[in-house]
């Protein structure tokens, strides 16, 4: 163990590959496959170097096909390996949902329970102008696959010290990385840097309003939170940092100081993970609220491929402040 | 071709017996509503499991499919829990889950479960097979599917990358000519096993009613599995006896085409065989058929003591 105060300067992306390194060097059970993520490297950059420090055996570069890539990690991480699977978009969702649903969330207690699903999928995400295919967030599908983890970090120590979590433990993880915070630069702690699952982060403490905010526009909100500073208004920002286990103790406790809650996330606002929240928190805490919750989020449209045109449907810290104002 | 030695023709004998007596009683247990999960018979189709996992090692794996419960019979497991499934009582493998389309699975036998959703089975075995490579075993996986499940888009997806890869991999099709009531025909181009040389890999055609011929290539493709030479693709032709369902209508085939099918019984013609080569008596394999009964009468008294379970059931072994 190093030193509590000493720090390294790393991308989000090397930071998850700081991760799998650091995993694999501890566990030969864990390997690493998906599309180009071997002498690539992975196209963001988050596998690079694996291949020449541990070989083709443990880096393995997979044909185009995600439902084999998810399925057979499952059939991997039930006879005793713990596979990192990425899928090269999030939005291929679809091409293995079967696996993903029923598969890595559920084989375990289908069959009573008698195996362990230890696996990681690795799910890029986020708006970066690749279209309404590539560029979708789609946590909330997952929100009904109990038996899966839901993991979203928002900062490159998070997405070190989650992604060595997220290896270690006996839960399928399904690990959602915004493909906008690839390049993001973040103070990560040296040494053995673990976050615990289902932990969230008070990002910036306020007392007048909490944000709920995870993956891009945790930033966007903490942007937000400095800008609405200067016109008095103290903000929370709270990351839940996945949506399974769901931290509401944190969540709750902030409701409580603030009284006022406004929930941000990139994806849609109808069937986005922001309407669960916010009806947890009508159910458990109506009583704190001295405004109703605002959601920011995208409009209910698939998203272009047109950097231009997405400017105006991502949302952002402009979002965010404006919806603060717009509390009671 | 050497010849099968008569124990294990025996053996072979036995776990058909076995796989029959047991749709039998899993047929009246039924009946008499004490079934709380769904079933299809496997009836007619015994050859396959039988001759497909005795070449089976305790720790090589199995992926099975839906059609009968012969393949977890054959690889050992306790047919009192396989009742409890049925019954959904917590003698079960699942502790009351319930499992008629079965989830049972033990890995300490291997037994790697099964999925509902039809072709589940493509994927977990190549990763298993992938697995048995990377620890450096010498493990072999055997993968059950019919031939409707063979139309899959995870077919081509799993038996590629385990083709590509060279994985250990036995890849054993069910074509009893139907799915549901969809005949192999329409629904399905070229031939199943021709899909084999378009993956680079062995692929054998056999009479899967003919349990010899079953064991025979299945002991070959687990001797070039273990060996490191990679994958083969075997298709099993073969006939199912009863519905796809108990309470299927049928109205797909003709009652003269299910009647002359019991010539082919797998289990009376290799009894026939067993007879005529004098391997055994008729009055021998009558004996054994008692003893077995008498084993699934006994597993199915165990069966039937437990108790159902809690509604705490529901939240157990979700999460680690
Ligand atoms: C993905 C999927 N599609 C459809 C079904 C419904 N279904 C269950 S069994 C079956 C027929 C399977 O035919 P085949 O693979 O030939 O096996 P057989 O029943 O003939 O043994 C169907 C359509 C399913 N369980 N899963
Ligand atoms: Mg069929």
């Amino acid at each position: 163990m190093s030193q509590a105060t000493a720090t390294r300067t790393l991308t989000f992306s090397q930071a998850i590959r700081e991760a799998l390194r650091e995993e694999m060097e501890r566990d030969d059970r864990v390997f690493v496959w998906g599309e180009d993520v071997a002498v690539y490297g992975g196209i963001y950059g988050a596998t690079a170097g694996l291949l020449e420090q541990f070989g083709p055996r443990r880096v393995i570069d997979t044909p185009i096909s995600e439902t084999m890539i998810v399925g057979a990690a499952v059939g991997a991480a039930i006879t005793g390996l713990r596979p990192v699977a990425e899928l090269q978009s999030s939005g291929y969702f679809g091409i293995a949902m079967d696996e993903l649903y029923h598969k890595v969330a559920r084989w375990r207690y289908m069959h009573g329970g008698v195996f362990t699903v230890p696996l990681v999928i690795r799910l890029p995400e986020g708006a970066k102008g690749a279209g309404p295919e590539h560029d979708v967030s789609p946590e909330a599908l997952f929100l009904s696959a109990s038996g899966a983890y839901v993991v979203i970090p928002s900062d490159p120590a998070d997405a070190l010290g989650l992604m060595k979590s997220s290896i270690r433990d006996d839960n399928p993880v399904l690990f959602f990385e915004h493909a906008g915070l690839y390049a993001h630069r973040g103070e990560v702690p040296a040494g053995d840097h673990l976050v615990p699952l289902g932990e969230a982060a008070v990002k910036r403490e306020g007392t007048d309003v909490t944000v709920i905010a995870w993956s891009r526009m945790v930033g966007e909100s903490l942007r937000a939170a400095a800008q609405l500073e200067a016109e008095g208004i103290d903000v929370e920002v709270v990351d839940p940092r996945g949506l399974r286990p769901l931290d509401l103790d944190t969540i709750l406790e902030s409701v409580a100081k603030t009284g006022r809650v406004v929930i941000a996330h990139e994806a849609p606002k109808t069937g986005g993970a922001g309407g669960e929240v916010a009806a947890i928190i009508a159910e458990e805490a109506l009583e704190y609220l001295e405004s109703p919750i605002i959601r920011v989020a995208s409009a209910d449209v698939p998203i272009p491929q047109s950097r231009y045109l997405q400017q105006f449907l991502i949302p952002t810290a402009a979002s965010v402040t404006e919806a603060v104002r717009r509390l009671d | 071709m050497t010849a099968i030695a008569p124990a294990t023709l025996l053996e072979l004998y036995e776990s058909m017996v076995t796989m029959k007596l047991w749709d039998q009683t899993a047929l009246r247990l039924l009946q008499e509503g004490r079934v709380l999960a769904g079933y299809h018979s496997g009836r007619g189709q015994e050859a396959i499991p039988a001759g497909g996992v005795a070449p089976l090692r305790r720790d090589d794996y199995l992926m099975y499919a839906h059609r009968g419960f012969g393949y977890t019979i054959a690889k050992g497991m306790s047919l009192a829990a396989m009742f409890g499934d049925l019954m959904a009582n917590t003698a079960g493998t699942t502790g009351g889950l319930g499992a008629g389309i079965p989830h049972f699975a033990d890995p300490e036998l291997g037994i790697l479960g099964q999925g509902g959703t039809l072709g589940s089975c493509f994927g977990i075995a190549t990763g298993a097979a992938f697995s048995a490579k990377y620890r450096g075993t010498d493990q072999v996986v055997v993968c059950f599917f019919g031939d409707g499940t063979a139309n899959r888009g995870a077919f081509h997806e799993s038996v590629n990358a385990a083709a590509a890869w060279k994985l250990p991999v036995v890849w054993i099709c069910e074509n009893n000519g139907y799915a549901v009531s969809v005949p192999v025909a329409e629904s399905t181009a070229g031939r199943i096993v021709d899909r084999a040389a378009g993956y680079g890999m062995p692929g054998v055609r056999i009479n899967g009613m003919d349990v010899t011929e079953v064991y025979r290539a299945t002991c070959e493709a687990v001797r070039r599995a273990r060996a490191g030479e990679g994958p083969t693709l075997i298709e099993a032709i073969c006939h199912r006896f009863r519905g796809h369902y108990e309470g299927d209508p049928q109205v797909y085939r003709t009652e003269e085409e299910t009647e002359r099918l019991l010539a082919l019984d797998p289990i009376t013609n290799l009894a026939d065989r067993l007879v005529a080569d004098g391997i055994a008596s008729e009055e021998r394999l009558g004996e054994l058929e008692v003893r077995v009964q008498d084993r699934i009468d006994r597993a199915v008294q165990e069966a039937s003591s437990a108790p159902m379970p809690g509604p705490e059931r529901l939240y157990e072994g979700l999460y680690v």
